[in-house]
């Protein structure tokens, strides 16, 4: 049961870890605001969380690139077939377990090498050596191979 | 048959015994048969001649020794030649008297096969109720029984029939607790021991009584070869075959069986009753068209539908007849490893002219591991049927599980699987696509 | 992939290429000496298997070789633990077999026709040069210096502690497994330091290389992810880590799961949970990384770590709860035994019994790694001075290697490569400071200190006299004098303690010619010769592979001890009196029974030294009916003479390993030369089994077990009978009398 939770715990605790560190520098944005200059919307001292989560969607939605925007969207799909995977394996149980296992992991394992991926690209400082191009060869490598295991898996 | 005399042996006619002859020897039967085409061969207990091994292998098939006259046996019938014997699958029918005393070292060679003799090893038995008013209104040292008839409800019976036996001065003895050995005649409960030479008022250590005594008793050992202990050599004797008899208080004389008696225990003892004999033993998996390859595999898979047959024939006086099982008993098989994991009764399936052929079907157990099938059939008075054959049972092979859309609770996942592949191409479709339009971006920014 | 340092000599086109030759001279040296040290025993033996794992690994590669890879995935081996058999084809790392099947199968293709007991001896030596090689990359990611590379490839090369596992003829699973550890940290540092998905898919794909080889891989499962954390909490994330270990990760587990005899233990076995906890804590941090961008703060990273903290303590908390209410398996027993040596003593003798996981001896760390082991700490400092990440690795794997190696004598193996890194560290820099010392503008030269190992504590003294040629050639003699010393007591022991094989044994005349001691074979064959195909033999469970290869005969119990009930079983037989033991005997089947027994030579390695885990195993599984202490005397001594106790000398084991042994000497003079004692006067009476073979110096027993007696007789009375003993009138019973009945 663990392995299969920790993704989902993982996205719950980065959604309630969004809101903790929001809330609890809330006194610092008015203290340094400028650092959030491309905002549409500078938050105030005591704004409440509803509004910091609303200045960050439009925030990123200001900052991210558009190649960045189809990273992430390919991400959020990837976390929507894992958690349908884990919600269907909690609900009717887990009999072909190595089917399961592939499934789920499929979509980990491609979101952790899209998260990467995103690292690699989107920011310019990234400390990697290889260029953009390098790094997408990488990646489709790496997922071409994790497509292997994992069909080979499911048998 | 028939033991060596000092003076004419009555050689190759019945089963006769007559009182010259009662020193008890050696039998070599080649051809098969006592009476019945045995080839015969007596001689004196203390012949120097004698050996029952020759060079190293048993020189002959079957042993019948009768009392001796002189007090003891020749060098050649030691009890450890006489083991010897029977370890080499030699048949030996052993007649006592209770006219003398038993050789220490007959003693000692029954105490070997678990049966004992009275501490004294001279006393006979009495009985007051079933003893013969003819010749032993005084002594009641003639036993007067019934013939035996089945011993258990299970077992076959080889002994049976109708009329009187007389057993005249007969030496009891008791059985041990070994599984080997069988009685055929237990003395009625009435009866006792008593040693004619001592008095009786010394009974204050009873050693048997009643059907504690046996009076003939067989021995069958772990290789099926037959030993049988005749208490009464005397009721061999042809004096005793047409002998008249009459039990007390009954006023009909009536003739005895001990000569119908005496075949049977003789073709018994020497093989030519109750020997089993497996024929075929085939295996294989349960399906319709069976081919010499597929017979008798070494290897199964666990949950085989499985097949066992095996071909029992019973030999009979002459020939081979289909074996039946008696009515309260069954032929099992067992598929074990360590332990039997099933336990199924063989059922007759077809029959030939000289055999039957028992079958059973089942599931291999779900267990793998080197098993074997195991047909185990001992009975008294039937030669022992021990058959061990081992398979091989092997897991499920890689290729052999349900492959993962045949399990429609796996759909989900594979669908998920196969979402995540296709997303994946999509993405990297649509990346590729758009790599120019985010270098423009990049510059405009 | 050394070019990365830059060397002083460095002058040009021309110097960097005569020295890239050189470099790939040097290595390809290293790598023949490697190989040719390793042969040893090829040379004064001949081309044979060793020990007693190899002969099951060779046996299996047969297989594979005769037919084919699938009927090899799916093999149920009937032929050992007789009569359970064993899936073999699902409980072995098929890595070895796979490796040296593939090799055949290659050079078969460039028609070589190469014997396969050939490439199985000489797999480990030729893999050897490869670890050189993968020592070589590893170091030079490690260290700016290139000579630290090639020194570290030349240590890795001879030092014993690596050798003794991989002679020619240790056909092991160690010989291709710590090529593939090495070569996995290095693409693991590699992938760390550039953040690639490449080199992570590449560590991972190694990785699962080395879970198919050796069930040590769990040292890289845990050793990386605590890598990773220990970066975590030095503050140290950056999306290099990210990639290069959720790449790992994903990649490699799911590679690891492929393996049929690992299957679901990466998320269900404790062992592999702290790879699984780190991979989730770190999807946390780089969310919050993430949420950094929009949301700056000072004290962000303050209250990362305590969320960090936070996520942690939950995640072990859950952790605990399922192991404890047994949804993840428990810890492994050999786990527990790494971290409390008197563990495995009580709770699995079996575990304890193996001389392999015993606790290392101290002079074991001088024997296998000479000068190197006061080096390493040297090294272990140095990487302390120049913190980065992959030298937070090197320090990582130091510590826990040297605590594991210390616990269990076969870690050493794992140790010996961090070891090399380290001191060829240590070393390098010593040597780069005194020979390159005048002509480098370097800042921070070092004093004159006499002996290498007091290089480090000069760091902080002023330059006097560093660069004068006489403090040069002094330091230069005397690390060569300390190299010369290092190879020749690994030559040394290589040839002397590792290169014999247990098979053989060789003993020295008196006059100084060597004697072969070959009862071992001469017992297996005549096994192989004499006895039925399918004749089951029972030894203690040493000897189970050998008979299986060797003797080509079904055994009770072998070396991979899986069941530890079956080898009870066998234990107890062993130690029981003929009574107990013959049903048991009868139980599984068994026709011959092995014993091996060094009384008559010395040979100390034998069965009765064995005996007492025997015991203990059966007493674990028994202990109502197996007791140590009765093989105790009342003072608390193991003796096999007049003294010992009824227990033992009632034992079976006891009883054939002395059987007859005192026909061998005057009457009364019989002496066991292994426990130094005489024995009693009257020999043991063996009645359920009888001798069927006793090699020439009596180091293996083979016994026959008898059927049961044909008139049902027990075998004491039977054998007493054929003697010619009277049997005693059973008149006087006690009790009441038994009636039978029908």
């Amino acid at each position: 049961m663990a392995p299969k939770r920790t993704p989902a715990a993982a996205s719950s605790a980065a959604a309630s870890g969004s809101s903790g560190p929001v809330s609890a520098p809330s006194p610092q944005t008015t203290a340094a605001p400028s650092s959030l200059s491309s905002g549409p919307k500078t938050l105030t001292t005591n704004s409440s969380i509803f509004d910091i989560a609303h200045t960050v969607w439009q925030q990123y939605l200001a900052t991210t690139p558009q190649r960045t925007l189809l990273l992430d969207a390919f991400m959020a799909f990837l976390v929507l077939v894992g958690g349908v995977q884990f919600v269907y394996c909690v609900l009717a149980g887990n009999y072909p377990f190595n089917a399961f296992l592939s499934g789920f992991s499929a979509a980990v394992g491609q979101f952790v090498l899209t998260a990467s991926l995103r690292m690699q690209t989107s920011s310019p400082s990234s400390s990697t050596t290889s260029g953009e191009e390098g790094a997408f060869a990488d990646y489709v490598f790496g997922s071409l191979i994790l497509h292997f295991f994992c069909i080979n898996f499911i048998n | 048959m028939a033991p060596k005399g000092s003076s004419t042996p009555c050689s190759g006619v019945t089963l006769k015994v007559r009182p010259c002859v009662a020193i008890g020897d050696a039998i070599r039967a080649h051809t098969g048969y006592l009476a019945r085409g045995y080839d015969l061969v007596f001689e004196s207990p203390k012949s120097d001649k004698l050996s029952l091994f020759d060079l190293g292998e048993k020189a002959y098939d079957h042993l019948l020794i009768l009392p001796p006259r002189s007090k003891g046996f020749g060098p050649a019938l030691s009890p450890k030649n006489i083991v010897n014997f029977i370890n080499q699958d030699g048949n030996v029918l052993l007649a006592l008297s209770g006219k003398s005393t038993t050789p220490s070292a007959i003693s000692s060679l029954l105490l070997e096969l678990d049966l004992h003799l009275a501490t004294d090893r001279s006393s006979v038995v009495l009985d007051h109720f079933n003893y013969d008013t003819l010749s032993a209104s005084e002594k009641h040292d003639v036993l007067l029984l019934q013939r035996p008839g089945q011993l258990r409800p299970d077992t076959k019976d080889f002994f049976g029939g109708e009329g009187v036996l007389a057993l005249p001065r007969t030496a009891p003895h008791t059985l041990g607790d070994t599984a080997l050995l069988t009685p055929i005649l237990r003395a009625p409960v009435t009866a006792y021991s008593y040693n004619p030479k001592e008095d009786l008022s010394a009974d204050d250590d009873v050693w048997a009584t009643g059907s504690q005594l046996a009076l003939v008793s067989a021995m069958q050992s772990r290789s099926s070869s037959r030993f049988t202990l005749l208490g009464s050599a005397e009721s061999l004797q042809d004096q005793w075959f047409s002998a008249t008899v009459k039990v007390p208080g009954s006023e009909q004389e009536t003739g005895t069986a001990n000569q119908e008696f005496a075949k049977q225990l003789t073709a018994w003892t020497f093989k030519e009753t109750g020997v089993l004999k497996v024929g075929k033993i085939e295996h294989h998996l349960a399906q319709a068209d069976i081919t010499a390859e597929d017979l008798n595999p070494a290897i199964y898979r666990i949950k085989n539908e499985t097949v066992f047959s095996i071909e029992i024939s019973e030999y009979s006086n002459d020939k081979f007849v289909p074996f039946e099982v008696p009515a309260n008993d069954a032929l099992q098989l067992e598929f074990s490893m360590l332990s039997p994991f099933q336990r199924l009764k063989l059922e007759p399936s077809s029959r030939t002219e000289n055999s039957t052929i028992y079958t059973t079907q089942f599931t291999v157990p779900d267990q793998h591991g080197i098993f074997s099938f195991r047909v185990n059939y001992k009975r008294p008075f039937l030669t022992n049927i021990e058959e061990k054959h081992e398979v091989t049972v092997r897991h499920f092979a890689h290729d052999e599980y349900p492959r993962s859309w045949k399990i429609s609770g796996g759909w989900v996942w594979i669908a998920g699987l196969w979402s995540v592949i296709g997303g994946f191409l999509a993405f990297v479709f649509v990346w590729l696509y758009s790599e120019p339009t985010s270098a423009k971006t990049k510059k405009t920014q | 992939m050394a070019e990365s340092p830059t060397d002083v000599l460095l002058k040009g086109d021309s110097g960097r290429n005569t020295r890239g030759l050189l470099r790939f001279i040097i290595l390809a040296t290293i790598a023949a000496a490697a190989v040719s040290s390793r042969l040893f025993s090829v040379i004064r033996f001949e081309s044979i298997i060793h020990e007693f794992d190899p002969w099951f690994n060779f046996r299996a590669t047969k297989y594979l070789v005769q037919n084919g890879f699938y009927s090899f995935w799916d093999w149920f081996d009937d032929r050992t633990w007789h009569p359970l058999g064993r899936v073999t084809g699902g409980t072995l790392y098929p890595g070895l077999m796979v490796t040296s099947g593939v090799i055949y199968h290659v050079l078969r293709f460039l028609t070589f026709p190469v014997d396969i007991r050939n490439i199985c001896v000489l797999l480990a030596p030729g893999f050897s040069g490869l670890t050189a090689l993968a020592m070589y990359f590893l170091t030079c990611e490690v260290s700016p210096s290139p000579s630290a590379g090639l020194l570290a490839a030349a240590f890795m090369g001879i030092v014993p502690g690596y050798i003794s596992r991989s002679v020619a003829g240790s056909y092991d699973n160690e010989a291709i497994a710590i090529f593939l550890l090495v070569f996995t940290f290095f693409l693991w540092i590699k992938a760390i330091k550039n953040g690639s998905i490449m080199w992570g898919a590449l560590a991972a794909l190694f990785y699962g290389y080395m879970v198919s080889a050796w069930g040590g891989y769990v040292f890289i499962t845990n050793l990386i992810p605590l890598h990773v954390f220990v970066l975590l909490c030095m503050g140290r994330y950056s999306s290099r880590v990210y990639i290069s270990y959720t790449t790992w990760y994903a990649l490699g587990t799911l590679a690891s799961m492929q393996i049929p005899f690992v299957g679901f233990l990466p998320i269900r076995n404790s062992d592999h949970m702290s790879a699984l906890g780190v991979f989730g804590l770190l999807q946390l941090v780089a969310f919050a990384d993430f949420v950094r961008g929009f949301v700056p703060g000072k004290h962000f990273q303050r209250l990362l770590t305590t969320m960090v903290i936070l996520v942690f303590g939950i995640a072990f908390l859950g952790l605990v709860l399922l192991s404890v209410s047994g949804v993840i398996a428990p810890w492994s027993g050999r786990f527990y035994s790494l971290w409390d040596t008197g563990y495995a003593k009580i709770h699995i003798p079996i575990i304890a019994s193996v001389s392999e996981h015993q606790p290392t001896a101290w002079p074991a760390f001088f024997f296998d790694l000479n000068f190197l082991i006061w080096l390493f700490p040297a090294g272990v400092y140095m990487c302390f001075r120049d913190l980065k990440d992959e030298h937070v690795f090197v320090i990582i794997y130091s510590v826990l290697a040297s605590y594991f190696a210390g616990v269990m004598v076969r870690l050493m193996l794992t140790l010996t490569p961090i070891v090399c890194v380290a001191s060829a560290l240590a070393l390098s820099s010593i040597l780069d400071t005194y020979v390159f010392a005048s002509n480098g503008p370097n800042p921070r030269s070092k004093a004159n200190d006499d002996t290498p190992s007091e290089g480090l504590r000069s760091a902080r003294k002023p330059e006097v006299g560093i660069t004068s040629y006489l403090s040069k050639a002094f330091m230069l003699t005397s690390v060569v004098i300390y190299l010369i010393l290092f190879v020749a007591h690994c030559t040394w022991v290589t040839s002397n303690a590792y290169s014999s094989p247990s098979v053989v044994l060789a003993s020295r005349m008196p006059d100084g010619s060597q004697h072969i001691i070959d009862d071992y074979r001469e017992a297996y064959y005549w096994l192989r010769q004499n006895t039925e195909h399918n004749a089951k033999i029972m030894s203690w469970w040493d000897y189970g592979y050998q008979i299986g290869g060797m003797a080509d005969r079904p055994t009770l119990v072998d070396n991979n001890t899986w069941n530890n009930t079956h080898i009870a079983t066998v234990g107890k037989a062993m130690s029981s009196r003929e009574e107990v033991s013959y049903p048991i005997l009868r139980q599984h089947d068994v026709d011959y029974v092995l014993v091996v027994f060094g009384g008559l030579l010395g040979y100390s390695g034998d069965d009765i030294n064995k005996f007492l885990w025997m015991v203990r195993i059966a007493e674990g599984i028994w202990p109502d009916e197996v007791s140590e202490r009765d093989y105790f005397t009342a003072r608390g001594e193991y003796r096999v003479d007049d003294g010992a106790t009824p227990t033992m000398r009632n034992s079976l084991m006891y009883k054939m390993s002395y059987y007859n042994y005192n026909s061998l000497f005057q009457p009364g003079q019989a002496v066991d030369r292994v426990r130094g004692t005489k024995l009693p006067m009257e020999g043991p009476q063996l009645s359920t089994l009888e001798e069927a073979f006793t090699s020439e110096n009596w180091i293996i027993r083979i016994y026959k077990v008898k059927d049961l007696d044909n008139l049902g007789r027990d075998h004491g009375n039977a054998m007493a009978f054929d003697k010619g003993h009277k049997r005693k009138r059973a008149t006087k019973r006690k009790g009441p009398r038994v009636l039978r009945t029908e």
